[in-house]
């Protein structure tokens, strides 16, 4: 396992430890579960490492989505399998709608220079990212919200997506396996001070 | 002055002026709407008669018999030209539009991406109500958020949502009546087409065969929600006939020892082969029965995981009324692989038989770019039509890697949109995509509920596209006329009375053509995609042709937000 953010590790492993002794039924509600996950993800949904995704505000089935899919193992991540192992399909549920409730963090990311912006939306234009992430790169329902994402988060699961090491989407995989790296640097890029 | 005599007279002066064609019957429908005021209950003779309707626009595709024409003439070849902006409405959705706007008695229902509901005033535009679906955590849908309208009856409006929910509304106040869940959306199951109402019954399908489900036509009682009954498109026993041709003749290439091996082994794969409904059955009244088509099996691309022949994927099928009980069925592309299915709506209209004798037809036009003339009576296919775009290198199997060059692709030919029948020319008009595509295979297992395509088909970049409005005579097969476009054309098409085809394009030009010559007599600027059906009726006297402009998600057509009224005085 490698935690980048050794702090946040720390309270993790308590916070865990804690919510794993407290009472397993589900009065436990979003919010306290929630606890948890700022630990990583942030207290102000500022994530506290710039490979961790943001969560605040990102749209509520995708969040559920993703959550079952740690839980199930399609998608894989030893941090995220550890948190999802203490989660009923209910606490997921409420977890997406509270996050999904709170308002999206503005990691300060601006445009890249415009010779990257150029390539990038050529890329976004032939491969008609917008059909399915739509204006704005905001997303809906299961579709994630793109626009303003941590860039470095975007560019490692993008190449996740390409080598198969995220594989809880196929056409994302499918999409990505025909574009280099500097062709996802360029959309991190973009996307991220979208 | 009453508000009858007033327009009597301006009846009797435009007729004076030599500009309506009307006759008697439709004068009295003017007549009638006036009389009672703005009544909004539709009641199930209203629909019977929708052909003969000259005042409202009562369902997504005008009648049971689904033909888009609209038989005033108010608006006519002679005076097209004058046609211009009654009223612009403009909803709060800035999405992708596929509506078709349904008129009863001056009261307009149009709807949005992500499920919103309007009723206007059709004479001013002017909002009544909306109703926002509070859409669940989880909806998931291939080809963007859209909706394609509601079906109007008594005193009710239907909507399907993309969360899978059936839902009722009071048409004076756009309240929830009932609302019901049709199937888990976490499993791919998603609604954008508009349901159809009939004798008490609320007819829906399903979208889906892009996420493995397992397709399904229910009716449910209109007055209370309650499923009454429910028909699989997928049947238990989905093998079929092993069939190695398509519909036309065409080598679809099968490795059959392959595939009965495969059965042996997996099984039927009936429980996730997809077969989607796209479009509002038609509805036969004579015999009692629908008519609709059934989209693509799942994965789309991948044919390993689903030996057979897939039944009833791309096929036409017909069912009891009353019962769901199947009648007869015919399969257009046993097995495909390409997505070529069929989506576009069913269309009811009389044709001739090979020996010159008028049968009970049904016709449609699929994705690989054929008009298909079937018969009513037991589904045989009588005859399809001339190809109304290139097809080069047909059924070529999807390869590994970049993948098979072949045409149409697989948006089509024919996408959802619905086609207009001018039953007086025997015509039907099609508007059709020409995009190259590479279909290529990626053998996937079942991702629960995720988009699972097997595969992919994209655009080949740097080769043309475009499209086509093209007519077609479905007692003979052959193109009447056709008319290029410079996009290709996704959205639908009207007919009506006046000798004139109204339909729209990417480009944002909605235009008005000669429906014998397709010569184009009108156009008008609409500021963003007109890609979604037109619709026409008439309030006290006026005729109006009313059109939905928000774009595409799945082209990519500059999305907007109108509803525009156009009218000639
Ligand atoms: C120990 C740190 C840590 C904790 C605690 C944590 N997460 Fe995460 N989370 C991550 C990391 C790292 C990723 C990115 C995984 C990857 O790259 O695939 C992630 C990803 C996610 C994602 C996917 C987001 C996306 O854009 O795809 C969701 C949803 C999520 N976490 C929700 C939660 C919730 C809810 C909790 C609390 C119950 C939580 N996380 C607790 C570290 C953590
Ligand atoms: C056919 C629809 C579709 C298209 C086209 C598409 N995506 Fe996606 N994308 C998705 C879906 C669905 C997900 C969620 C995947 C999941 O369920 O895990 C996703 C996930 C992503 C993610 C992960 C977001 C996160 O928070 O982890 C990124 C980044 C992304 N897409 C970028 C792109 C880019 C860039 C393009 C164009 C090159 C693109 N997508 C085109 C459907 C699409």
């Amino acid at each position: 396992m490698r935690f980048l953010c050794s702090g946040c590790y720390a309270l993790f492993l308590a916070l865990l430890i804690f919510i794993g002794q407290s009472s397993p039924s589900a009065a436990q509600n979003a919010p306290e579960k929630a606890a948890l996950c700022a630990s990583c993800h942030g207290q102000d949904g500022v994530p506290l490492d710039p490979t961790i995704p943001v969560i605040w505000g990102q749209n509520e089935g995708y969040l559920y989505i993703q959550l079952r899919d740690f839980a199930r193992g399609a998608r894989k991540n030893d941090q995220m399998a550890a948190v999802v192992q203490q989660l009923s399909k209910e606490d997921m549920q409420a977890l997406a709608a509270y996050f999904s409730k709170q308002p999206w963090p503005n990691l300060g990311q601006k445009a890249p220079p415009s010779d990257i912006v150029k390539k990038a939306e050529a890329i976004a234009n032939s491969a008609q990212c917008p059909q399915c992430h739509l204006g704005g790169y905001l997303g809906a329902g299961v579709q994630p919200r793109l626009a303003g994402q941590s860039q470095t988060y975007l560019r490692k699961t993008m190449t996740d997506f390409r080598s198969g090491a995220r594989a809880n989407n196929d056409w994302m995989t499918a999409l990505l396996k025909t574009y280099s790296d500097a062709d996802i640097a360029a959309l991190a890029a973009y996307l991220a001070g979208f | 002055m009453s508000k009858i005599w007033k327009t009597t007279t301006m009846l009797a002066a435009l007729a004076g002026l030599g500009l309506l064609g009307l006759n008697r019957a439709q004068a009295d429908e003017v007549g009638q709407s006036t009389i009672y005021g703005d009544l909004t209950f539709v009641t199930q003779d209203m629909l019977n008669q929708a052909e003969h309707d000259g005042n409202n626009f009562l369902m997504t595709h005008g009648n049971y018999s689904q033909t888009r024409y609209y038989p005033n003439s108010q608006i006519n070849a002679f005076n097209v030209q004058h046609l211009h902006p009654a009223w612009i409405f403009q909803t709060d959705v800035m999405e992708s539009m596929e509506t078709a706007p349904i008129v009863v008695n001056g009261v307009m229902y149009v709807t949005t991406s992500f499920d919103h509901v309007f009723a206007l005033n059709a004479r001013t535009g002017e909002q009544l109500w909306e109703y926002k679906h509070k859409l669940g955590p989880i909806s998931v849908y291939c080809c963007g958020p859209n909706n394609r309208g509601v079906a109007v009856y008594e005193n009710m409006v239907y909507l399907a949502t993309l969360d899978a929910k059936l839902v009722a509304l009071n048409a004076k106040t756009g309240k929830v009546v009932w609302q019901t869940e049709l199937a888990d959306p976490e499993l791919g199951y998603s609604e954008t087409m508009a349901p159809t109402v009939v004798n008490g019954k609320v007819l829906i399908g399903t979208n889906g065969g892009e996420y493995g489900i397992r397709g399904f036509v229910r009716a449910y009682d209109a007055k209370t929600g309650k499923l009454l009954w429910n028909f699989h498109t997928i049947p238990e026993n989905s093998v079929g006939v092993w069939g190695t041709k398509d519909a036309t003749g065409h080598d679809l290439h099968r490795d059959i020892a392959a595939e009965k091996a495969a059965l042996a082994k997996l099984g039927d794969p009936y429980k996730r082969l997809g077969g989607g409904v796209w479009q509002n059955p038609a509805v036969d009244l004579k015999l009692n029965r629908i008519y609709f088509n059934v989209g693509n099996p799942s994965p789309d691309l991948d044919g390993s995981p689903r030996p057979g022949d897939n039944l009833y994927t791309d096929s036409l099928v017909s069912l009891d009324l009353d019962t769901g009980k199947y009648v007869c069925h015919y399969q257009y592309i046993p097995h495909d692989v390409w997505d070529l299915d069929a989506v576009s709506p069913a269309v009811l209209v009389d044709v001739k038989d090979n020996d010159g004798k008028i049968v009970p037809g049904v016709i449609h036009a699929g994705k690989t770019g054929y008009v298909y003339v079937n018969d009513r009576r037991d589904c045989h296919l009588i005859r399809f039509s001339e190809p109304m775009v290139p097809q080069e290198n047909m059924f070529a199997l999807p390869t590994h890697g970049i993948g098979t060059r072949m045409l149409p692709g697989a948006n089509g030919g024919v996408e959802w949109s619905p086609m207009a029948v001018d039953p007086h020319l025997s015509l039907a008009y099609a508007i059709n995509l020409h995009q190259p595509m590479h279909y290529s295979v990626a053998e996937a297992a079942y991702p629960a509920g995720k988009l699972w395509l097997g595969g992919a088909f994209k655009v080949i970049p740097g080769e043309p596209q475009w499209g086509n409005i093209t007519a077609v005579d479905y007692d003979t097969g052959k193109i009447a006329w056709q008319v290029r476009t410079e996009q290709p054309m996704i959205g639908g098409v009207l007919a009506t009375g006046g000798g004139l085809v109204f339909t729209g394009e990417g480009n944002g030009y909605f235009k008005a053509y000669d429906s014998k010559t397709g010569a184009e007599l009108w156009r008008f600027q609409a500021g963003a995609g007109v890609n979604a059906p037109p619709s026409s009726y008439t309030v006290e006297g006026k005729q109006y042709i009313v059109v939905g402009a928000g774009g595409n998600t799945q082209l990519d057509y500059k999305r907007g937000n109108a509803i525009i009224a156009f009218t000639l005085y």
